[in-house]
């Protein structure tokens, strides 16, 4: 067998391994509160038209936060890469914010908008902003100043220079913002359900929770993490596509 | 004869007070249409620095440089430039023919026809079969021949070659310095070259400035008087050649000793 079979197939032990465990570990306990993968797939079985119409709800709220902030934090952060006194200015208060704990900001957002979508959709907002405000600034104010000169040389005008050497110069550095962006919109969705309690898997996992259905909570779980992997999947594919020229042969770092 | 490309007392510095480090002084040159100038000084002296000048992609501090009777304050049409940093200028997302192509936004041509140029040029310079790589997919050498391709392709009055030949094996070195004379010839282009390289520095040109250590300006002509078109055998054993590069030679070497006294 080669080596790398080996090591996959080892990978997959693993976790069939754990899973034996945990299934022995509950049926010595034999309490609800403790339910084996059996209850579990169980309980996905039951629920799963629930869970994915509720993680339905949590990732259309997640893509219109990350949406709204790619839509004005991509242009905000190349204009202040661009126009440096105003970039240099608002640094400070950039780095501020960047330190800052996207969910610290729920009882703000919760006094002027409430606890409904659009409270939610702010908050999203708020934390896919920071990574992508952060990476285009950076992005666009690191351009290989040698392509600059090729511009110029050239006589592109200011608009294609953007166009023709800026925007493909930035974007794998936008790319890993946006890849930062999707996990902390992710995070903050589900957190966000969980504190203003309405819909959405967020909220799923708390009532589970509340009402000792703890197969429920973990069959939820199992959804989140089966979601994460595919958007982390297309993400990838999608950077293979476009940013090949930035990661030549080698995969995007994760 | 009307100067394609003169400076007047051109001076240049980095920094400013303490840090204020002069590169370029008063320095003077004028080329005239169908010239073929080369440039050679010590290493750091300021090549890079007056071509970026010349190239109308710095300001000169003081002095000025005039193209075609016009005052230089950006990159005027009809100049292109192959630059030293060729690994860096040329675009990562685009293949070796789309970085050809890039060159060639000016050029007064359709589009199949522009096609057609640049992948003429790119066998030229020996690239046959490397269009569809990428400037990172190929080696050093190749690159610095992708960059002088894009040059040559933007059919330019005036090309400003920056060591355009550094990282090029010596074999097809002989090659592109021929093929380069002819492009030159072939297009009509007029030609400035940086090099490292005495006997390249005489074998390519009419005439060859010698720069002075920094802060630069020319500190000598040795016009070159040998029959165009060159030959890589007859031209380097002639005695006209061997007695310009002499005294090239004798003068950077005397500018390292100086150096190494002061
Ligand atoms: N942007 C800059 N800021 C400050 N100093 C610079 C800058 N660019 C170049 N220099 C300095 O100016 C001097 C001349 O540089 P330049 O690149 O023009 O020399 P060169 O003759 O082309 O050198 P080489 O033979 O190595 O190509 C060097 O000492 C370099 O360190
Ligand atoms: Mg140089």
């Amino acid at each position: 067998m080669k080596r790398e079979t080996r090591i996959a197939l080892l990978g997959l032990l693993v976790p069939l391994g754990i899973v034996i465990l945990w299934q022995i570990a509950a049926l010595l306990q034999k309490t609800p509160l403790f339910p084996g993968p059996g209850k579990v797939v169980v309980a996905i079985w039951d629920n799963y038209p629930v869970i994915l119409h509720q993680l339905g709800i949590t990732l259309r709220r997640a893509s219109a936060g990350f949406a709204v902030a790619v839509v004005t934090m991509i242009p905000l952060g190349i204009f202040l890469g661009r126009v440096r006194v105003v970039g240099k200015v608002l640094e400070p208060l950039m780095d501020m914010l960047a330190t800052l704990p996207p969910p610290a900001i729920i009882p703000l957002v919760m006094l002027f908008a409430g606890t409904g979508d659009w409270a939610k959709i702010v908050i999203i907002a708020y934390a896919a902003a920071v990574p992508l405000l952060m990476n285009s600034y950076e992005a666009s104010h690191s351009i290989n100043p040698m392509l600059s000169r090729v511009a110029k040389s050239l006589h592109l005008s200011r608009l294609e220079t953007m166009r023709l050497i800026d925007w493909p110069s930035s974007l794998p550095m936008i790319a890993t913002g946006a890849r930062l962006a999707i996990a902390s919109s992710l995070l903050v969705s589900v957190t966000s359900e969980m504190l203003l309690s309405t819909n959405g898997i967020g909220t799923y996992l708390q009532r589970s929770q509340e009402n000792f259905r703890i197969d429920a909570g973990l069959a939820g779980i199992a959804f989140i993490s089966l979601a994460g992997v595919l958007v982390n999947a297309g993400v990838f594919r999608l950077e293979k596509k476009w940013l090949f020229w930035h990661y030549r042969d080698q995969r995007p770092a994760e | 004869m009307t100067a394609l490309l003169s400076t007047s007392a051109v001076g240049k510095h980095y920094g400013s007070g303490a840090a204020r480090m002069p590169i370029i002084d008063g320095l003077e040159l004028s080329i005239a249409k169908g010239e073929f100038v080369s440039l050679v000084g010590p290493s750091g002296c300021g090549k890079t620095t007056l071509l970026m000048c010349l190239a109308g992609l710095l300001a000169p501090s003081e002095g000025q440089v005039r193209f075609n009777g016009q005052l230089v304050t950006a990159p005027p049409i009809g100049l292109s430039v192959v630059f030293q940093d060729y690994s860096r200028s040329l675009l990562p997302w685009k293949s070796n023919l789309d970085n050809v192509l890039f060159g060639m936004r000016r050029v007064q041509l359709s589009g199949p026809e522009k096609r057609a140029r640049a992948v003429e040029i790119l066998a030229a310079v020996g690239l046959s079969g490397f269009e569809a790589h990428y400037p990172w997919q190929v080696s050093g050498g190749m690159q610095q021949r992708v960059a002088i391709a894009r040059g040559i392709a933007a059919q330019s009055q005036l090309l400003l070659l920056d060591e355009p030949l550094a990282a090029v094996d010596a074999q097809t070195r002989a090659d592109m310095q021929d093929l380069l004379l002819d492009l030159a010839k072939r297009f009509n282009q007029t030609c400035v070259l940086v090099t490292h390289d005495v006997e390249e520095a005489v074998y390519m040109a009419n005439r060859v400035l010698v720069l002075g250590p920094r802060p630069t300006k020319v500190v000598r002509e040795v016009i070159v008087d040998l029959p165009m078109p060159r030959d890589q055998l007859a031209t380097r054993e002639d005695p006209a050649f061997l007695h310009a590069r002499h005294e090239v030679m004798a003068l950077i070497r005397g500018m390292r000793q100086g150096k190494a006294l002061a």
